[in-house]
């Protein structure tokens, strides 16, 4: 179900070709009549088979005139063409006619297919669509060029996990072409949510390295959260990112709310919700309610999910029993697209197409980008222990997004080799040189940390709690701070080395 | 006196020796590296310790003396009850066999013994079957199956009230959630379904046999920041009809932990996430349980009572030992009738349960010591401290010598970088008894 059907391996290097695009034709999934093949490994578990419709079960032809399921339009509009007649939609909100037989059903439709643009050696697949971005390829060498500044800023801040200088990070190796696929098709103005393996689409909308790197050190820039958070837990307005927070789906009904504000909004018209989550979070009751209020409510949003085959060490099949999460979009009405996650341009047509149609009927739209994540869950995981590493090197071998994308550059000609080395000179050097400085800024002052606890109102008091604790801090820090030397050391590593806590008239600074 | 009461003897230098024994992460992060001590589930799975916060100067947990070294000790472990009938010397009368273990060891050991012994009983919750982020249910899917031992879908709220249902018909269900930070979504089931359903129903349900238990990890390790490193217990108090059990080690985790399954009462079984690996104790291998609801004199003492339960009990002994033995610069701090060679008598309590709580015996015990202090992690509003210098200053007022002393988080969510002045640690519990003894 997540992997599609592998025809062929391709190679590690760049492949200069002709500057002709080969084309292949679609693969569409296993003809009907041979068994789809099932891999032994805990993701390609096959999951149950959805039934689509029984295929003898027919609208009564008396009553009945052969609609499909489904129709366009909202449930008013087709009142409003059809008139007032005696039909089950009065009793639900779709068009549905009156059977003298039972026809049980476990699936909206047949298998729902995976769109894709590329296949896994980056050609156009055969009779396939040629998205409007191809038009011009600044986006798209942009889109890249950050696919491949990730990796780099993974893997140093990883390492620097493992040698103890950060105390946490995540990855988002295997996933490159999901996110940035998917941020490159959204708007500056555009709101974001991420879940937490995201922060190449905040790169994307012009987030600093420094800034990154300030945040997972927890130092004295990062703005924002002041050294509170956990590495990876960032928050930037200035780019439309909400903040992220570590439970999983909580993002989700909040994303409706912005969406429902924009709605309001007269200023924000046109402005869209970007909300990412994964095949773990859609188990969160917060997931069933983001989407039950935006489908009622209406709002601008783009329910994203990444759907990566695991949650820390839980494979799909022991998520969800259905067709995914994009079976779910119908259930509550939604626009719904599954998408080839590991195909970057893949991604940014149909989340493109899902933003269109989010701004235009100020709606929510579902769509599910099918990829692996190769890397372990977070520096605490040890994937190993619950997945062969053959099958993570598979999939970096055979289906990996950043040489599908760069196969498909060169082939057009608007990437090079030498472009290529460039680039990936310029972005070691880049994120090593946003790592010393970020590692050599002290954390922030230790008054932070009794700051922004309730929010206060200009002229107002911060509440006595606060101001009481704050001070009982400074009073034992002046009594100890330079005796008691596991204190005497720590401190040396904020600003100001706690003095500002210790002036115990202070109301936070 | 059994040697599990004997003051510990650590001097002072271990407190500044220029090359302190490995500190407690150096040790976890040492033994494993790729540690599911953290796992921000999520952004899950708490982090692993990086070297520079690691509580350096500080004496250990492992070297604590709370934590029971030998046999002897293990099996002289007050209301220790072998479910076999036999007392410490076992059926052959040749005495029982005990095994070094650590926190996530003696939870497994538990939940082993409980499948084993309850063919009605299942364990599951988010990430279960590979052994758990924590690793306290390694190799049980293989020894019981995946039918009783399993994953679940990601959803809190949906472990709970699973569990409620499957209890409720007369089975076991042991749930865990996977990070006490991530308990909310799970609150409605517990407090409003879980607490009241044997009240709701007239006392019908769960039907007779029916047990809930749900366990989680909680408590600061130093670099969790706003979503690892909470302490949630406060805000179970108030319900009543769900017990809440916290342990401080692996021998009390395992003995706790097996009553609590066995219990009729829906209960949360809170685990200090940081004694996981670091506790290490000598733990009895036969089915054996510890009372439920019944807090524990862990050193006996005259001139003030110190209250704590789980991982703040280790501090608290580390500042009875600190005021005993106090190191050079700390001297002059000390008021004149507090400096050594006075012996001051310092009693330890240990509160195991905190819902309800056990308020006669903490009462009996302070009316003999006539000050108290009590530490945990958590902010003060809302907490335990609170709730339980309420009811002592209603109960016993005329035996108070000083106010009772509160020393804990404060009331801002848990700050990542500031962690370590966050923690109510061993030079806060040391200032507060200077405090509350020189009243």
């Amino acid at each position: 179900m997540l992997r599609p059907i592998k025809i062929c391996i391709i190679s590690r290097h760049v492949k200069v070709r002709q500057p002709h695009i080969l084309s292949r034709p679609l693969i569409t999934g296993p003809p009907p009549n041979i068994p789809p093949k099932h891999y032994q490994t805990p993701t390609s578990t096959p999951l149950p088979h959805p039934t689509p419709l029984d295929p003898s079960f027919q609208p009564d032809p008396e009553t009945g005139d052969g609609k499909p399921l489904y129709v366009p339009g909202s449930p008013a509009e087709r009142h409003a063409s059809q008139g007032r007649r005696s039909s089950p939609l009065r009793r639900g909100m779709h068009e549905s006619w009156w059977a003298k037989e039972m026809g049980w059903f476990n699936a909206v439709a047949k298998t729902i297919p995976t769109f894709r643009i590329l296949d896994e050696e980056g050609n156009l697949v055969k009779d396939g669509m040629i998205p409007e971005v191809c038009q011009t390829h600044l986006q798209l060498s942009f889109t890249y060029k950050i696919m491949t500044l990730i990796p780099v800023v993974d893997n140093v801040l990883y390492q620097s996990q493992r040698q103890g200088r950060i105390s946490f990070y995540m990855q988002c190796a295997g996933e490159e072409a999901a996110i940035v696929g998917s941020a490159a098709a959204m708007r500056s103005g555009d709101e974001m949510f991420g879940q937490y393996r995201e922060s190449a689409a905040l790169l994307y909308r012009g987030f600093p390295l420094n800034s990154l790197m300030a945040q997972c050190f927890g130092n004295v820039e990062d703005l924002g959260s002041k050294g509170r958070m956990m590495p990876v837990h960032y928050s930037a307005p200035e780019v439309g990112l909400h903040t992220i927070t570590s439970p999983l789906a909580t993002q989700m009904p909040q994303a409706a709310g912005v969406a429902y504000a924009l709605k309001l909004d007269e200023n924000r018209q046109g402005d869209c919700v970007i909300c990412y989550f994964g095949d773990g979070a859609a188990s969160e009751g917060d997931f069933h309610a983001a989407l039950g209020m935006n489908s009622v409510l209406g709002g601008p949003c783009i329910w994203f999910c990444r759907n990566n085959g695991f949650a820390i060490s839980t494979p799909i099949i022991d998520q969800y029993a259905g067709d995914g999460i994009a079976s779910r979009g119908p259930a509550y009405g939604l626009d719904t697209l599954r998408v080839d996650g590991n195909d970057a341009l893949a991604v940014l047509t149909a989340v493109r197409e899902a933003r269109r149609r989010a701004v235009e009927g100020q709606k929510g739209v579902l769509v599910e980008a099918m990829t692996y994540r190769v890397g372990h869950h977070s520096t605490s995981d040890d994937s190993s222990k619950y997945r062969p590493v053959e099958e993570v090197q598979e999939w970096t071998v055979v289906d990996n997004p950043l040489q599908r994308f760069r196969a498909f550059l060169v082939n057009k000609e608007w990437w090079s080799e030498r472009e290529e080395n460039d680039l990936l000179k310029k972005n070691k050097a880049d994120v090593l040189k946003a790592f010393a400085r970020a590692e050599k800024l002290p954390k922030p002052k230790l008054g932070e940390m009794f700051n922004d606890v309730w929010a206060v109102a200009k002229g107002e008091e911060v509440p006595h709690v606060i101001i009481e604790q704050r001070a009982e801090l400074g009073r034992l820090l002046k009594k100890y701070g330079d005796v008691w030397e596991p204190w005497r050391r720590e401190r040396k590593r904020y600003v100001e080395e706690g003095e500002d806590v210790m002036d115990c008239a202070s109301r936070g600074s | 006196m059994p040697p599990r009461f004997s003051l510990p003897c650590r001097s002072a230098s271990a407190y500044f020796s220029k090359r302190p024994g490995p500190s407690v992460l150096g040790r976890l992060r040492g033994q494993h590296v790729d540690a599911g001590l953290s796992s921000p589930r999520r952004a899950r799975a708490a982090p692993s310790p990086p070297e520079a916060q690691g509580v350096e100067g500080e004496p250990s947990i492992s070297e604590n003396q709370l934590l029971l070294s030998s046999a002897q000790e293990a099996l002289a472990t007050p209301g220790l009850h072998f479910t076999d009938g036999h007392g410490p010397l076992g059926p052959t009368g040749r005495g029982r066999q005990t095994r070094r273990m650590n926190l996530y060891g003696a939870i497994r050991e538990a939940l082993g013994t409980a499948l084993g012994s309850n063919p009605k009983a299942v364990i599951f919750g988010e990430d279960v079957a590979f052994g758990g982020v924590f690793r306290c249910s390694m190799g049980l899917m293989e020894e019981f199956g995946k039918k009783r031992v399993f994953n679940t879908p990601l959803s809190e709220q949906g472990i709970a009230g699973f569990g409620i249902g499957f209890a409720s018909v007369g089975a076991t269900a042991i749930a865990e959630i996977q990070f006490g930070d991530y308990i909310f979504p799970a609150f409605d089931q517990l407090v409003n379904e879980a607490a009241k359903q044997h009240y709701a129903s007239g006392g019908a349900y769960p039907l007779p046999g029916g047990s809930l238990t749900i366990r989680a990890p909680i408590g600061s390790v130093g670099h969790g920041g706003l979503y690892h490193s909470q302490s949630p217990e406060g805000f179970f108090l108030g319900a009543a009809g769900l017990k809440v059990v916290i342990p401080r080690s692996p021998i009390q985790a395992k003995g706790l932990l097996l009553s609590a399954i066995r219990d009729p009462s829906p209960i949360l079984f809170l685990e200090p996430k940081i004694l996981y690996r670091a506790a290490v104790e000598e733990v009895p291998i036969d089915d054996y349980t510890l009372p439920l609801g019944q807090m524990e004199i862990v050193r006996p003492g005259t001139d003030l009572t110190l209250i704590s339960y789980g991982l703040p009990l280790y501090t608290c002994l580390n500042a009875i030992t600190l005021l005993h033995d106090p190191p050079a610069t700390l001297m002059p701090l000390l008021p004149d009738k507090l400096r050594p060679p006075r012996p001051i008598s310092i009693q330890l309590i240990d509160l195991r349960m905190i819902n309800p709580l056990p308020i006669n015996s903490v009462v009996e015990a302070i009316k003999q010591t006539g000050r108290v202090v009590i530490v945990h992690e958590a902010g003060p509003s809302g907490g335990v401290g609170n709730n339980l210098a309420g009811e002592l200053g209603r109960r016993a007022f005329e035996y108070l010598e000083a106010p009772i002393g509160l020393v804990s988080g404060w009331d801002t969510p848990v700050p990542l970088t500031f962690e370590r002045f966050y923690q109510p640690d061993v030079i806060r519990v040391f200032d507060k008894l200077l405090e509350t003894l020189s009243y």
